[in-house]
């Protein structure tokens, strides 16, 4: 069993799901897949560091938080300016907004 | 013992992984996001990091819930249910790209053992860490604050 093999798939995995998923949920659980695949290379660490490898990963897990809250209140903020969840539906409501903008001007 | 069951929870975990990223559902989505939180918990405490067994726990605990809410407020309903054919094909997937992390190896078996305890490797090793991410957590959770404010003040204006 290796860990290092294990957290590759993993991130690719993610990888794959952040560039292919157009809704932002599934874009951050993507995200979460990846952060999560980065900690656990911090297990083959404590396997020969105990105290190290935990502290390290410790530390990965307040990182991975906060980039989860920021993720989150994005996330909240776009849906319910925009009414969906859909990045491409986004994307194409900003451009009808940015050519109504124009022809006002 | 111990590692045939690391070994079986590792495929979990990835066949978890593929669920949570292809299902429709955005709620069936969150429930396999939480296997895969399980069985990553489950790995650290089998493999001696009990500490970061709990602080992962009690982290996924967290998302979980907000993500179960903002699932169920956010999340577009799908036209049609995933058939159980796309539901076969997606475990399998999972349980053929857990292979190469069970049969494959590229550790070397010759690593260096450093004995640290873990309040020694945290505050001694890394103390200067820790300060400046609690700085980091405090900055991101007045800056969430902001945008959630920045957000309800538009909508009464």
């Amino acid at each position: 069993m290796d860990f290092v093999i294990l957290a590759l798939v993993m991130l690719a995995v993610g990888i794959y799901g952040l560039l292919t998923n157009r809704q932002l949920l599934k874009v951050f659980i993507s995200v979460e897949l990846i952060a999560t695949a980065a900690t656990l290379n911090f297990v083959m660490l404590a396997q020969n560091a105990l105290g190290l490898g935990q502290a390290f990963l410790i530390l990965a897990f307040a990182t991975d938080t906060a980039v989860s809250g920021v993720i989150l209140a994005l996330l909240v903020v776009v849906s319910k300016k925009y009414g969906t969840s859909d990045i491409g539906k986004i994307m194409q409501l900003m451009q009808n907004k940015e050519e109504e903008s124009e022809v006002d001007a | 013992m111990v590692p045939f069951i690391i070994e079986v929870l590792s495929v979990g975990l990835l066949v978890s992984a593929v669920l949570a990223l292809f299902l429709d559902e955005v709620v069936y989505s969150v429930a396999a996001l939480a296997g895969t939180f399980l069985f990553t918990t489950v790995i650290y405490a089998l493999s001696g990091s009990i500490f970061a067994a709990v602080f992962q726990f009690a982290v996924s605990v967290g998302t979980l819930a907000i993500l179960f809410l903002s699932g169920e407020m956010l999340g577009d309903k799908p036209v049609k249910k995933a058939s159980s054919t796309k539901i076969g094909a997606l475990i399998g997937g999972g349980i053929a790209l857990s292979l190469p992390a069970i049969f494959l190896s590229v550790s070397s078996g010759a690593g260096v053992t450093v004995e640290n305890s873990f309040g020694d490797a945290l505050w001694n090793l890394r103390g200067m860490d820790v300060l400046f991410q609690a700085i980091v957590i405090l900055a991101v959770a007045i800056g969430i604050a902001i945008v959630l404010y920045e957000k309800r003040k538009g909508v009464k204006a």
